[in-house]
């Protein structure tokens, strides 16, 4: 059971990421490859507040909140708007992966690259729960992702918000002429998806450290949830990221470290093979 | 001759069929360096330049040319450099052509490995996959560590040899740098191909690649795993370099590394990727404070690149060159629309008068017959058991008004869409449910409403991509040049220039086809068509737009082709061209096929008179027709 709480307390990292992913996804149909390191970015800014700064809880979570969602809205304005509606598709791919590499720079710059500890915001003596044992810290990292996750999930589905973004998503074109707020839209998703990342930075950092690694490790076990819950999917993004953790965790249970990361790796090309578009497939990126 | 993908104008023709050989030369000096008193450090400084040339070419046919992001050269890399260690330290294997066609043979299958999952959905997933390939190097490493070091790495690595002789020195300078120079004549081979063109094709436009009969996901996988080859055969010469290879050579910062000299020399070019590497090579080594910055100025390059200048260095000179030619600065060929070469076929055409239909040849048209045919999205019937057929010799038309169903019967006889039942089938094949790329192969050709054309190609070779299926040239036979690949491109390079004759427009076949005016492209587009010797001809809406006299010779070329015993299927709004091109109409409204006919009787029809001027009064003419048609449509012709 210790086992499956540490596979969910890492799932849920993925879950977060793959989130943040979709809140993009879905409001103007660009992957943005630099999710994850939004969150890395969380965890440092956390660090600075509460250790560097030390700063209480809420100002630090605001602050994180703040400064990241202004780091995506700076991304969507300078780096994605000026490639929307323009044909060749695959720049996006190069701009979003060249914010990350930029934020993995400064951050590498600025705290070089010694992992740097996060006080939990809770007490770190550890919960028996089902059996189990898990450090609550972890446990209010699990449920507030599942929150999170699912109140998007109701937000996109039922609010006007919501659909006008599925709209833009299909066809920006089209929504544009149905009045939809397109430009309002997008970067309101990427503030939306930094503010997320960045009021997450203690409660996610406190576990991981502020680490310069982490972000390229998110960006791909993000992937590999959304890959398995199917993009544009927040349910399946949550699913999927928690299914990656638990099997990570469980194999790494019984085998040596390395085969966690091919073991998923394995899980990941199965599923591209064998459901391309995830098991709970909705919206695809945009193809053409 | 080979179609160019060049995206300057055909100017400058001393430079373009000089650019080989100059480039050529500029080898044979890099070769003969070391007896021109290149110093050790230089000359390890051109290896590690070629080396990491080779591994960013791989990535530019992978994201230049077929547009797709993959992260995992390093990875491929990783495959060659360990495939040399294992073979060299474990078996003592120092014969340096064996251990290249093995790490080859490695990295070709780590290429499908990855590329076949990683290529199914499209957009993301190939990053995704070759990055995680790279994330793994570590873990696999260890897993093998008796036969790879593990984490230590792995030493020892003795000299290699050649036919028994040691490569050491500048013997082995000499054999790196003669490799880079094979590799990229065989890469400058495949992109001066056929191959090349349909790699632009298919970034551009994957429908438009679809509809010439290429399977979009097995080109994509085969320019990927293309570009792997010399990724490995960079291992290789890396681990003989180094003699000694550990994990941490392989780590993902050189997969940035790689992809900033990619997108620095210019993702979409050949020798690019020799600039983007020596610069990346160099510029880290040659200031000092380069280190502390480097990820900072190699994402805020990609950001930058990918915005502004997506055709890196090679883009700034191709532009530089041409800005040049503007200001008098270089000699320029003749402008292209004046008279030239062309002029002649020009003539032959417009005195070939009433032969034209001996000119085009017999076409082996086939029926098209669809059969209680729907389509169903969710609850809306976008088509709703249309039963219709379309002969060979005839012009079929489809009318409408917008959302009656027309294209959406369009995409489901091309492949695009899957029927919810019903059949299509040209002659004995049945069509539905068919991939696009299948349909076309069966003999489907299209036109587009709003032309698909890629951009940087000029006319000739894009209505060659026409034939790229049916008369294909292979790719060894494209790289080697062999007899066969001169024969294929010159076919089909005279084809590409008499149907473009044909169909009066022969001046234009040197231009850039994205920059010609709609009617031109539109008539281009048919050429297209043609090229591929179809069974049946869809043209969408293919006179919207278009003024009297562009409409006049689309009448022109359509009528060529019934003569020629083509199948015509015209999907068209343009009710007064219809009834006068069209052999038979069939009218749908709301998905539901409403009436079917000669052009007379669909003009005697009131229902559809009901739908197309809301009233149920019988015109008599076209021109009260006309008058009363929501559509614009040109002035009133003859009616037939």
């Amino acid at each position: 059971m210790t086992t499956l709480w540490s596979g969910l307390a890492d799932g849920a990292l993925y879950a977060l990421v793959g989130v943040g992913y979709n809140i993009v996804l879905l409001a103007s149909g660009v992957f943005n490859f630099a999710n994850a390191q939004l969150i890395m970015l969380g965890t440092y800014l956390a660090y600075f507040a509460a250790v560097t700064l030390k700063l209480p809880l809420a100002p630090t979570v605001l602050i994180g909140a703040a400064a990241v969602a202004l780091v995506g809205v700076v991304e969507e304005r300078l780096a994605i708007r000026p490639l929307m509606g323009r044909r060749d598709s695959h720049a996006t791919l190069i701009t979003s992966v060249g914010v990350a590499v930029a934020i993995d720079g400064i951050v590498l710059r600025i705290w070089g690259s010694q992992p740097k500890a996060i006080p939990a915001p809770l007490s770190t003596k550890p919960l028996n729960l089902l059996g189990g044992t898990i450090e609550p810290t972890s446990l209010l990292l699990i449920v507030l992702v599942i929150v999170v996750g699912v109140g998007l999930h109701i937000l996109s589905k039922k609010t006007m918000i919501g659909l006008g973004s599925l709209a833009s998503a299909e066809d920006r074109e089209a929504a544009m002429a149905r009045g939809v707020n397109v430009r309002a839209l997008a970067i309101g998703a990427f503030a939306l998806a930094g503010l997320i990342a960045g009021a997450f930075g203690v409660v996610v950092g406190s576990g991981t450290y502020a680490n310069p690694g982490l972000g390229d490790n998110l960006a791909l076990f993000g992937f590999v949830a959304i890959a398995i819950g199917g993009s544009g999917s927040q349910i399946g993004s949550l699913i999927g990221g928690f299914a990656t953790g638990i099997i990570y965790a469980e194999v790494s249970r019984y085998t040596n470290a390395d085969w966690p990361q091919i073991v998923v790796f394995a899980l990941f090309l199965l599923i591209l093979l064998t459901r391309p578009r995830g098991l709970f497939g909705g919206a695809v990126e945009r193809q053409v | 001759m080979a179609a160019t993908t060049a995206v300057s104008p055909p100017a400058l023709p001393w430079l373009r069929s000089a650019r080989p050989l100059m480039m050529l030369g500029l080898g044979v000096v890099v070769l003969v360096a070391p007896w021109l008193g290149l110093g050790d450090y230089w000359s390890r400084q051109f290896i590690l330049i070629a080396i990491l040339a080779l591994v960013v070419s791989g990535l530019n046919i992978s994201l230049g040319y077929a547009g797709e992001l993959a992260l995992g050269q390093v990875a491929l890399y990783a495959v060659g450099a360990y495939v040399t260690g294992y073979l060299a330290v474990s078996h003592g294997v120092t014969d340096i052509l064996l251990c290249l066609l093995a790490a080859i043979g490695g990295a070709i299958v780590v290429g499908f490995v990855s590329g076949i999952p990683g290529l199914r959905l499209g957009g993301w997933s190939l990053a995704m996959v070759t990055f995680f390939l790279v994330i793994i190097i570590p873990n696999v490493l260890d897993l093998l560590s008796s036969q790879t070091g593990g984490a230590l790495g792995l030493s020892g690595i003795p000299v290699p040899t050649i036919f028994g002789a040691q490569l050491v020195g500048d013997g082995f300078y000499v054999f790196v740098i003669a490799v880079t120079i094979i590799w990229f004549a065989i890469f400058r081979n495949l992109i001066g191909s056929s191959h090349g063109d349909a790699f632009l094709v298919l970034k551009q436009s994957p429908i438009l690649a679809a509809t010439l009969g290429i399977s979009v996901y097995r080109l994509k996988l085969l320019a990927y795993v293309v570009g792997a080859i010399p990724a490995g055969i960079a291992g290789v010469l890396f681990a003989f370099l180094s003699a000694y290879i550990s994990p941490s050579s392989f780590a993902f910062a050189l997969a940035f590394t790689i992809l900033t000299a990619s997108v620095v020399g210019g993702s979409q070019s050949i020798y690019g990727a020799i600039f983007g590497a020596a610069i990346l090579q160099l510029g880290p080594e040659r200031i000092a404070s380069f280190q502390n910055y480097s990820l900072i100025v190699y994402g805020a390059f990609l950001v930058v690149a990918g915005l502004v200048f997506s055709d890196g260095i090679a883009g700034l000179v191709r532009s530089g060159l041409s800005q040049a030619r503007r200001r008098g600065w270089l000699s320029s060929a003749a402008p292209i629309d004046t008279v030239g070469p062309m002029a002649e076929s020009d003539v032959a055409l417009a005195t070939a008068g009433d032969d034209t239909a001996a000119v085009i040849g017999d076409l082996a048209g086939e029926a098209l017959t669809v059969t209680e045919l729907r389509k169903d999205f969710g609850g809306l019937t976008a088509v709703d058991d249309v039963t219709l057929e379309a002969v060979p010799g005839e012009v079929t038309a489809l009318i409408g008004p917008n959302g009656s169903g027309k294209t959406t019967l369009l995409n489901l006889v091309c492949g695009f869409y899957k029927p919810t039942s019903g059949s299509v089938r040209l002659g004995p094949v049945e069509l539905g449910g068919l991939a696009p790329y299948r349909s076309a192969r069966a003999g489907v050709a299209r036109t587009f409403q709003t032309p698909l054309i890629p951009k940087g190609m000029r006319a000739r070779a894009f209505v060659a991509t026409g034939r790229y299926v049916s008369h294909r040239v292979s790719m060894p036979a494209s790289i080697l040049r062999l007899p066969s690949f001169w024969r294929g491109s010159r076919a089909s390079d005279a084809e590409a220039l008499r149907l473009l004759a044909l169909l009066g427009i022969a001046r234009v076949a040197d231009s850039e086809v994205a920059s010609l005016p709609l009617g031109t492209r539109r008539l281009v587009e048919v050429a297209r068509a043609l090229a591929a010797e179809p069974k049946v001809f869809l043209f969408d809406e293919v006179g919207s737009g278009l003024d009297e006299e562009d409409i006049h010779r689309l009448e022109e070329a359509i009528e060529l082709i019934r003569r020629a015993g083509g199948t015509v299927v015209l999907v068209e709004h343009n009710f007064p061209l219809v009834l006068k091109i069209a052999d038979r109409i069939h009218v749908l409204s709301q998905g539901a096929l409403i009436a079917s006919g000669t052009p007379a009787e669909i003009q005697a029809n009131r229902r559809v008179l009901e739908e197309y001027t809301g009233s149920s009064e019988t015109v008599d003419t076209i021109e009260e027709l006309e008058r009363s048609d929501a559509v614009p449509g040109p002035p009133p012709a003859e009616p037939r």
